[in-house]
């Protein structure tokens, strides 16, 4: 295996068109590809790492956006003033993420194109309708969160593309983001989910709400149909929350079974929502 | 040790404990067995393998981390600091003398990669309460001890 430290974006482009792209993997943080290796899976040909190239990492304010660079570790996330104060459910996602040595490390890029329906930074990602920023050979491109991953493992990335950044369009309204873990720390998630809602306080009605929830699909997956039934509404959720079962359709696995997944989501999403709705 | 058929190598520089140190490595040699296999600083342990435990911790450009999950190579140019870089000879810190007043060591596999995420947890705020060490700690298994201990011993160097 040869390893390659590319420090500028140029030159990684020029590296990637020189190696045959059956043979190479991207490192970022490491810490989905270490364990996988160390459980037997091959190691590729040629090793290329992210982290000598300065622009890919750092949390940029655009105006009307913020430009996450995919190289930005989870730490940088949960230490940002920003996020912390404009992106609520995406800084509870990294507050809620493993445990501080993972986090140094792992990176929100990697966390993306890894793309497990359990990802932590996912359904924030999803609720606020982020985009990402894609480069390659044939030049640049932007595509939104939902279109770039596919399935488990799966992303819209093609030979040589690399992704750059995430992009979050800012006042997206008041966020929140739920994990449920078999434990609080080092937990993979049995579901979470995130909520993005501009809530009407004196009719105590959602004016716009976006839900997305992890692990209850092969995706990150939005619950349109609850979203919507409570569009100018906030009454009546108990009697509508298994509208959520048209928009799931989770599996049992070593950690819960499908009937667990989908009672836990209905009702803590249920008790959010109604928390949401009624604060004064 | 990683399992691969072409080795390749590379010429790593790294600054460990404070000592610089040029050695040829294999491409695919983890961090953590550079340090012991190669090094011979056995102090830093190898439990999971897999960034669950935290045994592994060492202190890399000031940040903890899992040197079970990093190839020696993604450390070339940075500094280390392990558990033997910690106290000077037979002068232990105050965290690791905490340890030893309160009792926080039983069989000590855990200890090495737990006293180093303490140190860096006090690095970052003077004086965590109890619920700020616990997460602190979350990355660092201990089958031992129970927590108490370890937890008492850091509030204590906290409150010094
Ligand atoms: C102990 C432990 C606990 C964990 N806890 C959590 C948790 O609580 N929540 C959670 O969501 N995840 C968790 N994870 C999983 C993992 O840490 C995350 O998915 C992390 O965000 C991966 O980022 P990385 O930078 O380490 O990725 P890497 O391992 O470096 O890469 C992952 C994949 O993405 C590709 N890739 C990375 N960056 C790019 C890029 N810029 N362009 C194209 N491809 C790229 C790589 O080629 C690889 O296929 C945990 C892992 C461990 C070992
Ligand atoms: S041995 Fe590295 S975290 Fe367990
Ligand atoms: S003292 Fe034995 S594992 Fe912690």
């Amino acid at each position: 295996m040869k390893y390659y430290r590319p420090v500028s974006e140029p030159e990684l482009l020029d590296l990637l068109g020189t190696l045959d792209q059956s043979n190479y993997t991207l490192l970022a943080g490491g810490t989905d590809l270490m364990p996988r290796f160390e459980s037997g899976m091959e190691l590729p040909l040629h090793l290329v790492d992210l982290k000598g190239i300065d622009c890919f990492s750092g949390i940029n304010d655009r105006g009307d956006n913020i430009e996450i660079g995919s190289l930005t570790t989870i730490d940088a996330l949960r230490k940002s003033d920003l996020i912390h104060q404009s992106f609520q459910a995406l800084w509870q996602a990294t507050d809620q993420f493993a445990a501080t040595q993972i986090r140094n490390r792992a990176t929100i890029g990697g966390n993306i194109c890894n793309a497990s329906p359990a990802g932590d930074t996912l359904p924030p990602l999803y609720a606020y309708q982020a985009q990402v920023r894609i480069i390659g050979p044939a030049g640049e491109r932007q595509v939104p969160i939902a279109d770039f991953i596919s399935g488990p493992g799966k992303t819209a990335l093609n030979p040589s593309e690399i992704l750059f950044s995430v992009i979050l369009p800012k006042a997206a309204g008041f966020s929140t983001f739920y994990k449920l873990g078999l434990r609080q720390a080092m937990a993979v998630s049995v579901i979470n989910f995130a909520v993005v809602a501009v809530v009407d306080r004196e009719k105590k009605v959602f004016n716009k709400l976006t839900i997305a929830a992890g692990s209850v699909a092969p995706t990150v997956k939005y619950l349109n149909k609850l979203a919507g039934a409570l569009q100018n509404n906030g009454n009546g959720i108990d009697g509508i929350i298994d509208l959520v079962d048209q928009d799931i359709s989770p599996i049992d696995d070593i950690r819960a079974t499908a009937a667990y997944r989908r009672k836990a989501l209905k009702n803590i999403l249920a008790f959010t929502l109604k928390e949401l709705v009624n604060k004064r | 040790m990683l399992y691969i058929e072409d080795i390749e190598y590379f010429d790593l520089v790294v600054i460990v404990n404070g000592c610089e140190v040029c050695r040829r490595v294999p491409t695919h040699q983890r961090l953590l067995d550079f340090l012991r296999d190669d090094l011979r600083l056995t102090g830093t342990k190898e439990v999971c393998g897999e960034g669950e435990c935290g045994a592994c911790t060492v202190i890399l450009n000031g940040e903890t981390v899992n040197s079970c999950l990093i190839l020696a190579v993604e450390a070339h140019g940075s500094e280390i600091m392990t558990i033997e870089g910690l106290s000077h000879g037979q002068n232990l810190t105050d965290l690791q003398q905490a340890f030893i007043e309160k009792h926080s060591v039983q069989c000590g596999y855990c200890i090495p990669g737990m006293v180093l995420s303490a140190e860096q947890l006090e690095h970052e705020q003077a004086q965590p309460d109890r619920e700020i060490i616990k997460q602190g700690l979350a990355g660092n298994i201990c089958r031992c001890t129970g927590y108490h201990k370890i937890i008492d011993a850091v509030e204590q160097k906290g409150d010094r």
